[in-house]
This record gives structure tokens, sequence and C-alpha cells, in this order.
């Protein structure tokens, strides 16, 4: 599929999925053409249609987790974090089951395309590199705020790891009928998180709390009414910038690049999406700057 | 049948980028002297071309006569430079030119007078003028740019320069040709004609006559050759051989007067016009490489290329590039609108879109079925 070949996995079913829901009555020849039986009217061949991309999705899916389990996800961080333990032998399977275990569930299956499409674009190395030699506020934020003292390779292995749990904050949460493509990304309250988290711990006993929370504060809104730290202020909106990434995609002449346009236009919309504008102006003048 | 079209369209435009070879060479070869062989070549290609082209119009119109579309191909489709470029061109260059070629001797021969050869050049040399409009031909049929706005654009802007530039040179042709404005043509034809009519001054058919005659031509560089009417030469300045190799019709005039005939030679005139064709070729030539590459992405850069980034924007879910606004360009109109695209609207759509699902999708029903297969 040359449209489609270089999105990720997720992206790659919700252009399938969105297709079948807007083209509807037209793709009657073509489900006939594969055999499906059409008496009981096109919804119904179309939503087999949506499993079979399903099950392709879920086989390729596997194959990109695992892929970014051992190219991506180093854990190389864990120690700053863990008061100087190693990771356990047993920290990536848990990983890897949680994973399995987002995928499985639609809200948290959404949210994880964000997550997954910004972490397979290095979103995290490309910005914390740039934001470290340029040492304003997102290098202020967390190193004298958060007070994190990682070299920024750690810190852009954590962002990764925070943008990676960030889904299993919406694990236990359902949607109704209507499919709702923000369901992943709307911001939490801190009292849900509370009460989440035990179960959370309990599917990730190898990592501790902190760790944890790194990636589900990040679905806090910001400003609200704790004080939310910049990693996972700085995961939100990586979170959301993978929402609407595509990979491959050519700028047309005169256009400004992908990633300054979304951070523009996102610095205007900072507090619809709860979103920290300071953030938000540092990295559209790290994109501008770099043509991204 | 598409692809037949194809097809066509591409030979028309090879041919016309041929064709504006061949228009530099036929003014280079007579300015640079080229051999008499390699001349006739090019008259027989000017011919080759030249009936191509005509076909190519008759074609057109008829298939657009055909479905009661002639007025709409001849003045909107431009069908006026498909005429202009050919049917002219045919009739009064090389038609003409092959006609005279044949006739060996050539065209001037024939007319018996030497004012009226000098008329009949002009007449032709002002039909090649009409050459230069392939050119707008040429920007008409290749996809230069993408923006169809961009394209029509530029195409109307270089039809009118070019057409303007042409109509003058063919209008000041033609006024120098019927002598309103006597150029220096007609001052060298001026001279000539009393020059011939000199050496044929006196008593027919006399020795003096015939000896004063060859002494006359011998100090004059013009005159090629003196002989009787019909008959043998009285003086000449090159052997036969010498005039079969580097003389084809036009290149020299003709006089007759008492029982004369007169040869002069007409290469320093055809050497200025051929001179003047080449600069008014490369003239031309520069006036649409300059609409093509400084002009054209000026357009692009300002107008078209932002227009079509907000078009997307606004009729594709999923497409939300920004366009870039040159700061020193900021206060055009277009980048103005662009600039409420690029804080009003993309704002608002990006709320809009928030918690909707997108309206469109990269995907087509091939690739699903490609997808669907695989699972």
């Amino acid at each position: 599929m040359p449209a489609l070949r270089q999105l990720a996995a997720l992206q790659k079913e919700e252009q399938a999925l969105q297709f079948l829901r807007i083209s509807g009555p037209q793709l009657q020849p073509v489900l006939a053409s594969l055999g499906l039986d059409l008496n009981a009217g096109w919804q119904q061949a179309a939503g087999t249609v949506a499993h079979s991309v399903r099950t392709e999705v879920d086989r390729l899916l596997g194959i990109e987790i695992a892929s970014l389990m051992n190219t991506r996800l180093t854990l190389s961080f864990f120690p700053a974090m863990a008061g100087g333990r190693q990771a356990p032998a047993s920290a990536r399977q848990e990983l890897l089951a949680l994973f399995q275990r987002l995928a499985s569930q639609p809200v948290s299956r959404g949210a994880l395309a964000g997550s997954l499409a910004a972490t397979r674009a290095d979103l995290t190395d490309k910005y914390i590199s740039q934001a470290w030699d340029r040492k304003k506020y997102i290098y202020v934020e967390v190193t004298r705020v958060q007070r994190l003292a990682l070299p920024p390779a750690d810190l852009a292995g954590l962002l990764r790891f925070a943008l990676m749990i960030r889904p299993a904050a919406y694990l236990y949460m359902t949607i109704g009928a209507a499919s709702d493509k923000d369901a992943g990304f709307t911001p939490l309250q801190e009292k849900y998180l509370q009460k989440i988290t035990p179960a959370l711990s309990a599917l990730l006993p190898s990592f501790p709390s902190s760790l944890l929370m790194a990636g589900l504060r990040s679905t806090l809104p910001y400003p609200g009414a704790g004080n939310v730290e910049a990693v996972a202020r700085l995961a939100a909106i990586l979170a959301l910038r993978g929402r609407t990434l595509a990979p491959g995609m050519v700028v047309d002449r005169g256009a400004d690049g992908p990633d300054m346009s979304w951070f523009n236009v996102n610095r205007k919309n900072a507090r619809w999406h709860s979103l920290d504008p300071r953030m938000l102006d540092e990295l559209y003048t790290i994109a501008a700057e770099n043509n991204w | 049948m598409r692809k037949i079209g194809e097809i066509l369209e591409t030979v028309v435009v090879v041919a016309i980028l041929l064709v504006l070879v061949h228009t530099f060479l036929e003014d280079y070869s007579s300015l640079a002297g080229w051999d008499v062989n390699a001349r006739k070549w090019i008259i027989w290609a000017g011919l080759g071309f030249d009936l191509f082209f005509t076909i190519e119009f008759l074609t057109r119109m008829y298939l657009a006569l055909s479905n009661r579309e002639g007025i709409v191909y001849f003045f909107q489709q431009r069908g006026w430079i498909d005429f202009l470029a050919s049917v002219p061109l045919l009739l009064f260059n090389s038609l003409p030119n092959t006609l005279a070629l044949l006739a060996g001797t050539g065209l001037l021969t024939g007319l018996g007078s030497f004012l009226n050869v000098l008329k009949v050049i002009k007449a032709v040399r002002i039909a090649r003028i009409l050459r230069l409009m392939r050119i707008v031909k040429l920007f008409r049929r290749i996809r230069y740019v993408r923006s169809p706005m961009a394209q029509k654009h530029i195409a109307v802007i270089t039809t009118i320069c070019v057409s303007i530039l042409v109509f003058w040179s063919v209008g000041a042709a033609a006024l120098q040709a019927v002598g309103v404005f006597p150029g220096l043509e007609a001052s060298y034809a001026g001279g000539q004609t009393a020059r011939a009519r000199a050496i044929t001054d006196g008593d027919a058919g006399t020795p003096a006559l015939f000896g004063r005659a060859a002494a006359m031509a011998a100090i004059d560089p013009t005159v090629l050759l003196v002989r009787h009417q019909g008959g043998s030469a009285v003086w000449s300045r090159y052997d036969g051989a010498y005039y079969r190799a580097h003389f084809l019709a036009g290149d020299y005039a003709y006089y007759t007067s008492n029982g004369m005939e007169v040869y002069l030679d007409e290469r320093p005139v055809v050497g200025a016009a051929a001179r003047e064709g080449i600069v008014f070729f490369f003239a031309v030539v520069l006036v649409v490489l300059g609409i093509l590459f400084l002009y054209a992405p000026r357009f692009a850069l300002g107008i078209s290329d932002p227009i079509h980034i907000m078009q997307r924007g606004m009729s594709e879910s999923a497409y939300n590039l920004e366009v870039k606004i040159p700061p020193q360009r900021a206060d055009e109109d277009v980048f103005a609108l662009a600039a409420l695209y690029n804080s009003v609207f993309l704002p608002l759509k990006d709320r809009e879109s928030a918690g909707k699902p997108s309206e469109d999708s990269a995907l087509t029903i091939d690739e699903i079925k490609d997808l669907v297969d695989k699972g």
C-alpha cells in the first residue's frame, strides 16, 4: 500500500477504517469481489473487512512494538529514577505485556497510536538535544524545576518511556457506540489517576511509581489544579503531535514544515488542548530554526 | 486514444523545439556563409516544418469545427497562433524559397525586375518573423508549473509579450516594404539599380558598350556578372563553379536593360537581414526565458503556491501545513490572506476536527482490497 507504507501500524488501521467509514456503499462492488455476502447489508460486510484489517494490524503492531523494545526503549534512565538500582530482567516483559493489553482496548489503542508514531519518529531525540543546546525554558523546567539530572540521551529515553506509558491512563476507559478519535487524548483528572495507579502498578511491578507517573501525569490538563512535571508536559505535547504525524509527507513548495506548522497552530490552541504554551513556543522555534 | 493524443502532443513539442533551432540556423547559415548544400537542406527542412504545422493547424481546426467549437478553438484556445505560425509561413516563406530552389537560377530571374524582387524578399522576411510565434505554442504545451492558474497566467503574459514583439516587427517590416519608412535595404537597392543602369547605358550591342560595362563592373565589387541577354558573358567576377557553390536564390539580384543582363551581389543585404533576424530571435527567446525563469517562479511563490496550500488546507481534513510568509512580502494581498489562514483558519480547523472522525483517507479501493487479501 504505497499511501500507507511509511505510517505506523495503528495509523494504517486508522486510515483503513476511516476509508471504510467514508466510502460506504461505493465499496459494495469491491466487497462483492472479495466474496463477501452483501445480503445482510454492506455494513456487515464492511465489518468483516474491518475485522480483517484489525487482525493484520495486530500482527504488524506486534512486530512494531518488538522492534521498538529492542531499539528505542533502552531503560538507560532507570537507575537514576529508581534510586540507583538497575532495571530487573522482567521489566521488559512487563512492558511488552502492557503494550499488548493497551492495544486490545479501543481507547488505549487510540492513545497508543499517537505515542507509537511519536516514538518511531524519534521526536524526543530531535527536540531534547536542541532544547539542551538552547538551555531555555524546556531545559530550565526539566533540570531546575523538576530537578532531573539526566544526560540528554537518557532524558530522551525517559521521555520515550513516558510517551509509551501514557496510553495506560486510558486503559480502563470505555467509549460509547460513537467512535471518538479524541478519546485517547482528552485530559484526565488527578483523582482518576490516583484511582487507577494501583492497578497499573500491579501490571508493572518492576517500575517505581515515579516512573509510571511520568507517563500517566502527561494526561493531566495544563494549567491544572496540580503542578504537572516538565517531562509529563513534554510527553503530552509529543503524544498529540504523534497523532497527526505523517512520515514521508511531501511538503508543498511555499509551505512551512509539518512540525513548524503543527507547533504554531497548537501555540494558539494550547489552552484548548490543555498544553504548556511556553513549551510549544520553544518547540516551534526549534522546528522553525531547523526547517522541520 | 488518449495515449495517441499524448504521443502526438509530444511530437508537436519536439517539432517546435527543432523549428526554433531551425529558425536560428536559417539566419546563421546566411550570416556565416555556409555551403550551398547545407543551406539547401535548411530550406527543405523549413518546408517540412511549415507543412507539418499547417497540417496540425488544419487538423485541429477541422476537429474543432466538427465539434462546433471552431470559434472557441481559434479565439479562446489560441488557434490564431497555430494559424499565424503555419499557413502564412508555408505560403509566403517556405514555398517560394523551395520553388526558387527547384528553379535552379532562382526566384529572382522569373520576376524580371529588381524592385519586385526586393518586395518579395521583404514579404518572405515578414512571414519569417511569424515563426517566433511558435515559442508561444511551445509554452502552451509544456506543463512547467503545477497550478493551472499559473500555467494560464504565464501563457497569457508570454502570448502578449511575444505577439507585441512579433507584430511590431512585422508592422515595421511591412512599412519598410511599402516604402513608408525606407530602410537600409531600399537605399542599397537604389544604389544597385543606379549602378546597373549606368553599366547598361549606351549604344546597344556595340563593342564600346561592352568594354565600358566590363571596366565599370570590374571596379564595383557588388557586380557579379555582365552578359548579353540570354547569351555569353561580357565580364564575370567568378567562374561558374564558384557561383554554384556559393549562391542561392536570394543571394543575388538581376537587372536587364538595353540587351544586357547584370547580376548583382545581394549577400551583404542578406547578411544584414540575417543579423537582424538573429538579434530579434534572441530578443524574443530572452523575453520568454525571462518570463519563464524570473516572472513565473515569482508568480508561483507569491500567488499560486500559497493559494494551492490554502485550497488543500480547506478541502483536506488532515492537511494542516501553514503558508510560509516571506516578511518582505507580508503586505501583499495573498500573503495577508495567508496570514489569516495560518492564524485563524488552521487553529479553528484544529479545534473543529477535535473529537470528530476525519472526512478523508489516504487509501484507495485497490489498496484496501490488497490489505484484506493479505489478512
